[in-house]
């Protein structure tokens, strides 16, 4: 009902947080670091953000039906591994390849927590293990760096057009895509409605199932798209690539005001959260801080973030 | 009439700008039941918080046993003898009746941190045995059935008011004999009957006017938050009521019979020696186009069952199901609905409203697949579509962006309905689709049942009361333990009599 005139309540604040925290990360950090908004460090930003925004863009799907993928960092792994060895080989037409690959793997996922009816935290928990491997298997010391003679191939995505990253237009033009897909779709409107509400929305006779596979498979394909990118920005296969960046897309969403309850988001929000996000990494970055704190700061983000969204009742914050 | 226990002066509640509840007198002697009726919004649920302390009121004053009077939770409620079963119950499922009972209270059965559990269940089952139910109370509540459920909830409200005020507490029944059937309203009703004899006073909150008529001594009728009647029960009837709380005399029809539909020879849906193991048997009958179906039977007698074969939301055990003529098998709702089936479900708040999503969504939902230019859905389509359901339908709202959660259960039922109307689904099972809907939503949701069939659809309808099952059904068929066990034609002018029916359902 009408309670908008009751004094001010924490859960509008969620509305506003991405756009109240983007001004205040990056009017702080300007303050504090001179260089912070040079040309050179935005263009640095943008190259860092571009793989995070296609990954925590796909994770935002699968949040919306209220799931939550674990294995998304471990994928991202796994497809940076599989580009930097095989870029050699095929030439840019990894890129295909690694997208087959995503939604192959997200395929996976979306089988297991449908038809065997299991929450997808579990799902993702075990079949993270998988990717890693894959990763760790075809990297078994560490960085493997893209043969010189073939750099040629994995240069042009980090070239800038008009001073910003081809990197950057990939990952805005994914999130264009994903944008279309979750407004002007039946499977963006069938996914909300398992996050809302998951026995009306199967009674009203929407294909469920097929909903929540379809989050779990563009969030695959996204992550492999994320992964594709990383070995390209970094010109080696890095098995550890991934490895703190699930925090970093769950951390990306929720800042975007997402609740984890499903049913309600957007991946503009999400854009936001990560261009947050990486504001933050970036400037205790260049702050010289510890990377160790990095994943410190972005838990304790997600916690405050989390806590903003969920309905002050408490029954929003069910992960199924 | 006994001694003044509460009275309200000029209470009221505001939201913001928006009043909800004003001006209310309200008086409560002992040993009285007090009805309180009106349409959903009126106001009676936000009376009940007040005097319940679940909400701080926002002017006026209220005294019990001639004190001021205010309660700052439903606790403190409780403890000055003021106790309220809510409609949505506030049972917790894994813990077991008595633990219920005694939930934050358990300091009385507790030594050292250790609850003595003994102890607790034997004054359980004292507390029980006073509403007259004999149920073991180391049962966990999941395990018992929703009308126990209710019973429970009452026994934990009288064992808390009556511990704080015997003799002069004051319990709030809201909208109680909702999920319950027949016989266990009578039980319920006995129950109300001794609280009162006790000195106690009870205010019954109920949809269903002739339980109202029954049960209570004095009625408050409220409209749109303000009070429009105090009256006598002796002497008001069904149509004063009627008219006190929607501010129009009821059009004799009730259940809009001139526009009861003569269904077409054509058979829409047959369904042949239909079983579900432990369920329903041999179930046989024929739907035809602008039938009207009514599904009778007690709880228990397999109705339920039969609509959620029908629906694809289990897999029958033997029989088969024709759609048109065809075979058809479904293993989901899904499916069900691309063969022509779908179903407004009993649950609204569960099953049916997709509650943080806008009406627009909601109205879509089931037919976006088919309004969708290979999957992509324009925008301007479904809100002209979402608009014109609104409209038609006559559902309150500020704008097809609001959420349904926001609407109240009447014109949220009526989205849902006009979901199940956009559908193109031919064949609509309706299950309960007045339950907890308020009078005057109840007369336009039965014009829009008349519109399906007007259209050429058939329907499938599990009656809220037996009542409004003659009153809208073309032919009724009874259950009893998953048996047919009669089937009647109700033509206007010659609908069954009640008595009939409930003979072959018991």
């Amino acid at each position: 009902m009408a309670n908008s005139k009751k004094s001010f309540h924490i859960s509008d604040f969620s509305k506003y947080m991405c756009l109240v925290s983007i001004v205040l990360v990056f009017g702080v950090f300007s303050v504090i670091i001179p260089n912070f908004m040079t040309p050179y460090s935005l263009q640095n930003m943008m190259t860092e953000a571009a793989p995070l925004l296609l990954m925590a863009g796909g994770m935002s799907f699968i949040i919306y039906t209220g799931g939550i993928d674990l294995g998304a960092g471990a994928m991202v792994s796994c497809t940076c591994v599989l580009s930097g060895v095989y870029v050699a080989q095929f030439g840019n037409a990894i890129i295909p390849i690694m997208l087959a690959a995503g939604i192959l793997m997200g395929l996976t996922n979306g089988l297991l927590v449908t038809k065997l009816k299991l929450p997808s935290f579990i799902v993702t928990l075990c079949t993270m293990n998988f990717w890693s491997y894959i990763a760790l298997n075809l990297c078994p010391n560490g960085s493997e760096i893209i043969p010189m003679d073939k750099r040629f191939m994995v240069q042009w995505a980090t070239q800038k057009v008009f001073g910003i990253p081809i990197m950057f237009f990939i990952a805005l033009a994914g999130v264009a895509v994903l944008y279309i897909f979750q407004q002007y779709t039946v499977y963006g409107k069938a996914i909300y409605g398992v996050g809302a509400n998951v026995s009306a929305t199967r009674l009203a006779g929407v294909n469920t199932d097929m909903a929540q596979i379809s989050a779990f498979v563009i969030s695959g394909a996204c992550s492999a798209l994320a992964g594709a990118l990383y070995a390209y920005k970094l010109k080696s296969a890095v098995p550890t690539v991934g490895d703190a960046l699930t925090l970093t897309a769950i951390a990306s969403v929720a800042l975007g005001g997402t609740s984890m309850a499903g049913g309600r988001g957007s991946v503009l929000r999400t854009a936001l959260g990560v261009v947050t996000i990486t504001g933050v990494t970036s400037g205790l970055n260049m702050m010289g801080v510890d990377p160790l704190w990095k994943d410190i700061v972005i838990g304790v983000i997600l916690i405050i973030a989390v806590c903003l969204n969920t309905d002050t009742r408490g029954r929003d914050l069910i992960v199924k | 009439m006994g001694e003044l226990l509460f009275e309200a002066k000029g209470v009221g509640k505001t939201y913001g700008s928006n009043t909800v509840l004003h001006d209310i007198d309200m008086q409560i002697y002992s040993g009285e039941v007090i009805g309180l009726i009106g349409e959903n919004g009126a106001g009676k649920s936000t009376l009940m918080k007040l005097i319940s302390g679940v909400e701080k009121s926002s002017m006026g004053e209220m005294f019990f046993m001639g004190k001021p009077y205010s309660a700052s939770s439903i606790l403190d409620a409780n403890h000055q003898g003021i106790g309220m079963v809510f409609q949505e119950q506030s049972l917790v499922g894994s813990l077991t009746i008595a633990q219920n009972i005694y939930l934050g209270r358990e300091k009385k059965y507790s030594t050292c941190g250790f609850v003595n559990w003994n102890k607790m269940n034997q004054d359980a089952k004292k507390a029980l045995e006073r509403i007259d139910m004999d149920i073991d109370p180391s049962k966990k509540v999941r395990d018992i059935d929703f009308a126990a459920r209710q019973m429970v909830e009452i026994a934990k409200v009288l064992d808390v008011v009556t511990e704080a005020a015997n003799g002069h507490a004051i319990i709030l029944l809201d909208e109680p004999t909702t999920v319950l059937s027949d016989e266990e309203i009578k039980k319920l009703f006995v129950q109300v009957r001794n609280m009162k004899e006790q000195g106690n006073a009870v205010i019954f909150i109920s949809h269903r006017l002739d339980e109202v008529l029954d049960i209570t001594d004095r009625i408050y009728v409220f409209k749109d938050g303000e009070e429009t009647a105090v009256m006598q029960t002796e002497g008001a009837d069904v149509n004063l009521l009627y008219e006190k709380m929607i501010g129009r005399s009821t059009t004799g029809e009730f259940y809009v019979e001139h526009k009861q539909t003569v269904p077409s020879d054509e058979v829409i849906l047959e369904v042949n020696d239909l079983s579900l193991f432990g369920a329903f048997n041999h179930v046989s009958f024929e739907l035809k186009r602008g039938e009207v179906l009514g599904l009778c039977g007690v709880e228990g007698s397999g109705k339920e069952d039969v609509c959620a074969v029908l629906v694809g939301d289990a897999a029958p055990t033997a029989g088969t199901i024709k759609i048109k003529g065809k075979e058809c098998t479904f293993a989901n709702p899904y499916q069900a609905r691309k063969k022509g089936i779908l179903s407004v479900p009993k649950e609204r708040r569960d099953e049916g409203m997709i509650g943080i999503l806008s009406i627009e969504d909601n109205i879509i939902v089931s037919h976006m697949d088919a309004l969708s230019n290979h999957s992509f859905l324009s925008a301007k389509k479904t809100r002209r579509i979402a608009q014109e359901w609104v409209e038609k339908a006559g559902v309150k709202c500020v704008s097809i962006n609001d959420r349904i959660n926001q609407l109240s259960g009447g014109n949220a039922q009526k989205v849902i309905f006009a979901r199940a109307l956009e559908s193109g689904c031919e064949v609509l099972i309706l299950n309960h689709p007045t339950r907890g809907v308020d009078v005057g939503s109840k007369e336009e949701i039965y014009d829009l049942v008349r519109d399906m069939t007007a259209a050429g659809n058939s329907i499938i309808l599990l009656g809220d009361t037996l009542d409004e099952c003659i009153g809208l059904s073309s032919r009724i068929i009874v259950l009893r333990d998953g048996l047919v066990t009669g089937m009647f034609d109700c033509p206007v002018g010659e609908k069954p009599l009640q008595l009939d029916i409930v003979q072959k359902m018991m």
